[in-house]
């Protein structure tokens, strides 16, 4: 990842705006620590911080056409950017980087090329002739982007909240899968795929195209120059990245510079279920698998550097921020600067255990629909920030625009969940890669059900948190919590407690309307909490606590005896997790 | 590198002050990106910012004793740990990291060991058996240290000014070579060489000690478990130092982990004298050299984050900090965590062009002892903090106990600079690595003169900075700078624009004390300003604007009969401010 900054028309070109610009281009630097570039064309600034991957030798950004009269930054990936090379054959390039396309694009195309490009990006490009702009997000939003306005006139478009929250008088974030044009002077959806309607598809279910598309999504994201790995928490999503990543590295580029055996890492208080699951899978697999351990207090430690970095209060992305967060640092102090990572199939395949409630198959899919389109406020913001942090890059082969085309082409049908059946979440993508002749995972592994990110990393972690805020937050603070904010007031200490450190870096009111918020039961929208009567009485919004639709859950709820399925297992916290030493190993 | 930070005593046990602690010690984080703890007894907090060179997997800190009473956090580097272990066979080390034997060696020897220490550290240690503490700081002052008291009668420790500033009282630089006890309740000095009385020695020059004295040095520092490599500037210093490195590391472990072709990285405004020199160095010897370019402008925008990093308002520090700031970003970049360099070697023999001046060898050893012991404020300073801004950590084998010792024991006769016996500034280094049969480097590099850091990346690299400066401060505001600044009054825009940078970030009396100041020609210390009485009229303190002494400066100006060579060297060398219209490019 990199971070970007741009201020246009902003009415002043001296020599203190420029510093400030430099300023707040600084607050981004953890998502770009390699270098950095300022572009001033009049009163419009251009600021780039680099974290190179491709072309780290002569890929500094910002990035020209031939005349540099278009200049544009850009935090991102092209994968396909010697294909668009190819058509741009009377174009001459300046750099390696995958990122100078989007340049000649716009030369060749004007405003409407974005939809050819395939990744994740966020750019954007100043036509120095007649200053005009365009800024861009990629279609799921999986990179992140905030656009705001100052007093003065001017606009502002930022990789990260911080670095424009502070000179704008109201901000908000960058619509996924929109362009916005200058000279339109509006945003305007870019993306218009098939499933946008969400209407009910209907193609059959092919398992073998379901399998390309998506092995081809990951073949694409091996494109690097420098060394990578794969985040294996051990269940289903990122076991089958890993070992499609390891099936197919010996072919790639990046084999021939960093060796053909894949690196996977898994985070987790000592003895969690993802470190043991993990373990399993790289086993199997043959990957050099690193394990990395934290305890409650360094987490607990981390909280406010975490929702810095993440810039949201939502409890579930705090929670599951805080070991992805911790786990980067040790990824980059290892000298891998990308990884590839499995959030967005629990939206495509209806993988959150409330889906087993879904009444049906327009319901079902309606909700992956919604739950696709939220990502950018959930999985691909923690995803993206909680690497980010430490200048690690991390990407998601589910989110590939092909790919999620034919798996939310498949008629719905078969991803509802049918124990009858046999078919338990994710039946389809399960299936899709159950090859008997080269097993990709072992069976127990490919049909196992697995803990949700937060309660995987150890059980002791959600637990250790609440009884933290516990002691932060009285029953007085809470009481007037709906007073205190008013808009998406927290309804538990913890989600307050969360909410007090969010509000001191950002106080604003346009910070916190970024942040969504709303009812929801174990990761699901607002809509699909309707699905069951009993779930809206109950405000945590874990995985564990929803549903007891967990086989496993059945059996630790029958061993508490009375605990209610509806409560999950039993809470005991245990005074030994919070010492007062941070050692990790 | 890694950053500590101690709060000892602060009488405040409670969730709001842990959090504080930890955002201060987050202030450190650029010193130490790979890990972070602290440790929390009672009131006491010792934080860590790790930055892994040896043992990453296991060398996490604060570090402990084997029943876990006594803990430590370090910043530094202990070449020697692996005999220290030796001599404590009975004690059980919980890490491979090197810095683990301070805790054993305080429970063998009390407050007594640091002597023992050989390498470049700061650290704190806590007793927790009867709360006491210590701390101490290299002999040199190579890894940067300050000590802080809050109101509530806590003691502060630091690695860098910006993690105690805003809640101490009063703060300090931690002289080097100095050890505080919290039994003893103060500071006592723990180095004390031979050469520390400046008395004159008479030990005749060997070349061959002294060659060896080096060697071991260099030898020592190659002591890594991730990719490290040389600053190659091209002069005399930095070429050794990347000539042995590279005749060594072939047999080090590092090699056997990371290849054993060296790396070296210049850097420099393009077409610069010292990215010439350092690439004829690096062909030579064989290395994988790195060149990076930068532009003026690049340097200027970068000002602001470089005096907020290296913590001083000095103009030739800030000067020569921002080419070695933006260079180690990009050598980071590479994946590089160590990097070997040349200073200590212009103060330990007198390499700065001054020295010619020098009147005689008693002026000129307390000079050299002098300016060492000032080290810790302005190279060491410089090249900890400009490297370790990125994560980046620089070893210097000048500055080894052992070499340092050897070195100034050498009667200073040798030192002086005789141009009728063909002796340039530094021919007694230089000589000592004379080998006809083995050359370390060819002849002509072996006796170069060379540019001074900031003028050798480029000369309208300092034009550059002066010409801005003089567009962001009056003449005004130079009349009014002793009412707005009484200490350490700017006397040049250039100083005065930085000044501004540093109180804005600084603002606390104690801060701006840190600081150096007095008058000085060319890195002189105030006293050898005496050496001519012309210099006192020129306060320029680069070291171009020195003295006429450089040969290729004679050279340049055939016309110039003698007299005040200084400023008529300035006034040539024209203005060049290279911006680009469009903004700036920035090529690797």
């Amino acid at each position: 990842m990199c971070g970007i900054l741009a201020v246009f028309g902003c009415v002043d070109n001296s020599h203190a705006k420029r510093s400030r610009i430099i300023e707040l281009s600084r607050r981004l630097r953890h998502r770009g620590p390699d270098w950095s570039g300022l572009h001033c064309h009049k009163d419009c600034y251009l600021a780039h911080q680099r974290l190179a991957i491709i072309d780290p030798t002569s890929g500094d950004q910002p990035l020209y056409n031939e005349d540099k009269t278009v200049v544009v930054t850009v935090n991102g990936e092209i994968y396909n950017h010697k294909q668009l090379r190819e058509k741009l054959k009377s174009h001459q390039f300046r750099t390696g980087s995958d990122c100078e396309v989007i340049a000649h694009l716009y030369e060749e195309y004007g405003d409407d090329f974005v939809d050819m490009l395939d990744g994740m990006f966020s750019f954007v490009l100043l036509d120095t002739r007649d200053k005009s702009f365009i800024a861009a997000r990629d279609a799921i939003g999986i990179t992140p982007l905030y656009m705001g306005w100052g007093l003065d006139g001017s606009v502002w478009f930022a990789s990260e909240m911080k670095a424009l929250s502070d000179d704008c008088e109201r901000f908000i974030s960058f619509p996924p899968g929109h362009i916005y044009s200058s000279k339109h002077g509006e945003l305007r959806r870019w993306y218009n795929p098939p499933w946008f309607a969400e209407q009910i598809p209907t193609t059959p279910y092919d398992p073998l195209l379901l399998r390309e598309a998506f092995e081809k999504a990951v073949v694409k994201r091996l494109m690097t120059d420098v060394p990578f790995g794969v985040l294996l928490s051990g269940g289903l999503d990122s076991s089958l990245v890993a070992a499609v990543a390891s099936r197919h590295m010996a072919e790639s580029e990046a084999a021939c510079q960093w060796g053909s055996q894949l690196h996977t890492f898994c985070v987790g208080l000592k003895g969690s279920p993802d470190l043991k699951a993990a373990r399993e899978v790289a086993d199997y697999i043959g990957t050099r698998h690193h394990e990395f351990y934290f305890t409650v207090q360094e987490g607990i430690d981390a909280l406010e550097e975490v929702i810095y970095h993440i810039e949201t209060y939502d409890v579930t992305t705090v929670r599951a921020s805080t070991p992805m967060f911790l786990m980067s640092r040790k990824i980059k102090s290892l000298g891998v600067k990308m990884v590839l990572s499995g959030e967005g199939s629990d939206e495509v395949f209806g993988g959150y255990l409330y889906f087993h409630k879904a009444p049906n198959k327009e319901e079902f899919h309606q909700e992956t629909c919604r739950k696709i389109k939220a990502l950018h406020l959930y999985d691909c913001l923690r995803a993206n920030k909680s690497t980010s942090a430490w200048g690690v890059e991390a990407r998601v082969p589910f989110l590939d625009k092909e790919f999620i085309n034919i798996a939310m082409g498949i008629d719905p049908e078969w991803k509802m969940v049918r124990p009858d059946l046999g078919r338990i979440e994710k039946w389809i993508l399960r299936n899709a890669f159950d090859d008997d002749q080269k097993p990709y995972l072992p069976k127990h592994i490919l049909y196992r059900q697995k803990e949700q990110f937060s309660d995987g990393v150890g059980y002791s972690w959600i637990d250790g948190l609440k009884d933290h805020a516990n002691q932060q937050v009285t029953d007085a603070m809470l009481s007037n919590a709906s007073f205190v904010y008013p808009e998406n007031t927290p309804t538990t200490k913890e989600g307050y407690y969360y909410r007090t450190i969010f509000e001191k870096f950002f106080p604003k009111n346009a910070a916190r309307s970024t942040v969504p918020g709303g009812p929801s039961v174990a990761c699901s929208t607002a809509k699909a909490v309707e699905w069951d009567a009993t779930w809206s009485k109950n405000p945590d919004p874990s995985g564990r606590a929803a549903l007891g639709v967990h086989d496993a859950a059945y059996a630790e709820a029958v061993d508490a005896k009375n605990v209610s399925v509806m409560n999950g297992p039993p809470q005991k916290l245990q005074d030994g997790v919070v010492g007062k030493i941070a050692t990790v190993v | 590198m890694c950053g500590i930070l101690a709060v000892l005593g602060c009488s405040d046990d409670s969730q709001a002050k842990r959090v504080r602690v930890l955002e201060l010690s987050r202030r450190l984080k650029h010193r130490g990106p790979d890990w972070s703890g602290l440790y929390q007894q009672g009131d006491c907090y010792l934080s860590h910012q790790r930055l892994a060179i040896i043992d990453p997997a296991s060398g996490d800190q604060p570090l402990f004793n084997e029943d876990k009473t006594i803990v430590v956090t370090v910043n530094g580097e202990i070449y020697n740990h692996e005999e220290l272990r030796k001599g404590m066979p009975n004690h059980k080390f919980r890490t491979g990291s090197d810095c683990d034997v301070i805790a054993h060696l305080y429970e063998e020897h009390g407050e007594n060991f640091v002597d023992m220490l050989d390498g470049m550290f700061s650290f704190v240690l806590l007793d927790t058996r009867d709360n006491s503490f210590i701390v101490a700081r290299d002999a040199i002052g190579i890894t940067s240290l300050y000590i802080g008291w809050g109101l509530d009668g806590s003691v502060w420790i630091s690695s860098e000014l910006k993690g105690i500033n805003d809640d101490c009282e009063h703060f300090e630089s931690f002289p080097p070579g100095h050890l505080f006890s919290s039994k003893q309740g103060g500071l006592h000095r723990w180095y004390n060489p031979p050469w520390f009385s400046e008395a004159i020695p008479s030990t005749p020059y060997d070349p061959i000690v002294l060659r060896r004295a080096f060697e071991n040095a260099v030898i020592k520092r190659l002591m890594t478990d991730v990719p490290f490599g040389v600053l190659l500037s091209g002069g005399l210093d930095s070429s050794l130092v990347a000539s042995i490195a590279a005749r060594h590391l072939a047999g080090t472990e590092a090699a056997k982990q990371w290849g054993a072709q060296l790396h070296s990285f210049c850097v420099g405004l393009e077409g610069s004298p010292d990215l010439k020199a350092a690439k004829e160095v690096a062909d030579y010897l064989g290395t994988v050299h790195h060149e990076f370019h930068f532009t003026v402008q690049d340097g200027i925008d970068a000002i602001e984050d470089v005096i907020y990093h290296i913590e001083t308002y000095d103009v030739t520090t800030i000067r020569a900090s921002t080419p070695m700031f933006l260079m180690s970003r990009k050598i980071k970049s590479l994946g590089v965590k160590m990097v070997i360099s040349g200073e200590g070697s212009d103060e330990i023999f007198g390499g700065y062009l001054y020295f010619h001046k020098a009147p005689n060898k008693e002026e000129f050893h307390s000079e050299t002892c002098r300016k060492i012991k000032a080290l810790h404020q302005y190279d060491c300073l410089r090249a900890n903090k400009s490297t370790s801004a990125w994560g980046l950590e620089a070893r210097v084998p000048f500055l080894d106990k052992e070499f340092i010792n050897v070195a100034m024991s050498i009667d200073p006769e040798w030192k002086m600079i005789k141009p009728e016996q063909g002796r340039i500034e530094k021919w007694v280094l230089r000589k000592a690595f004379d080998d006809e049969e083995h050359p370390y480097l060819p002849k002509h590099i072996l006796y170069r003169q060379k540019e001074q850091f900031s003028d050798g990346v480029g000369y309208s690299w300092i034009d550059g900075l002066k010409a801005h400066a003089e567009q962001h401060v009056t003449d005004k505001m130079m009349l009014n700078a002793s009412h707005i600044f009484p200490h350490n009054t700017p006397t040049t825009k250039e100083a005065y624009y930085y000044r501004m940078i540093f109180e804005r970030f600084f603002p606390q009396n104690s801060a701006r004390l840190s600081v150096p100041g007095g008058a000085s020609v060319a890195c002189s210390t105030a006293k050898a300003i005496e050496w001519d009485a012309s210099w006192s009229n020129n306060l320029d303190p680069s070291g171009r604007a020195a003295l006429g002494v450089h040969l290729s400066a004679y050279a340049k100006l055939p016309s110039v009969p003698n007299g005040n060579l200084a400023t008529k060297i300035i006034n040539n060398v024209q203005l060049m401010m290279e911006t680009p219209a469009s903004g700036l490019t920035i090529r690797s």
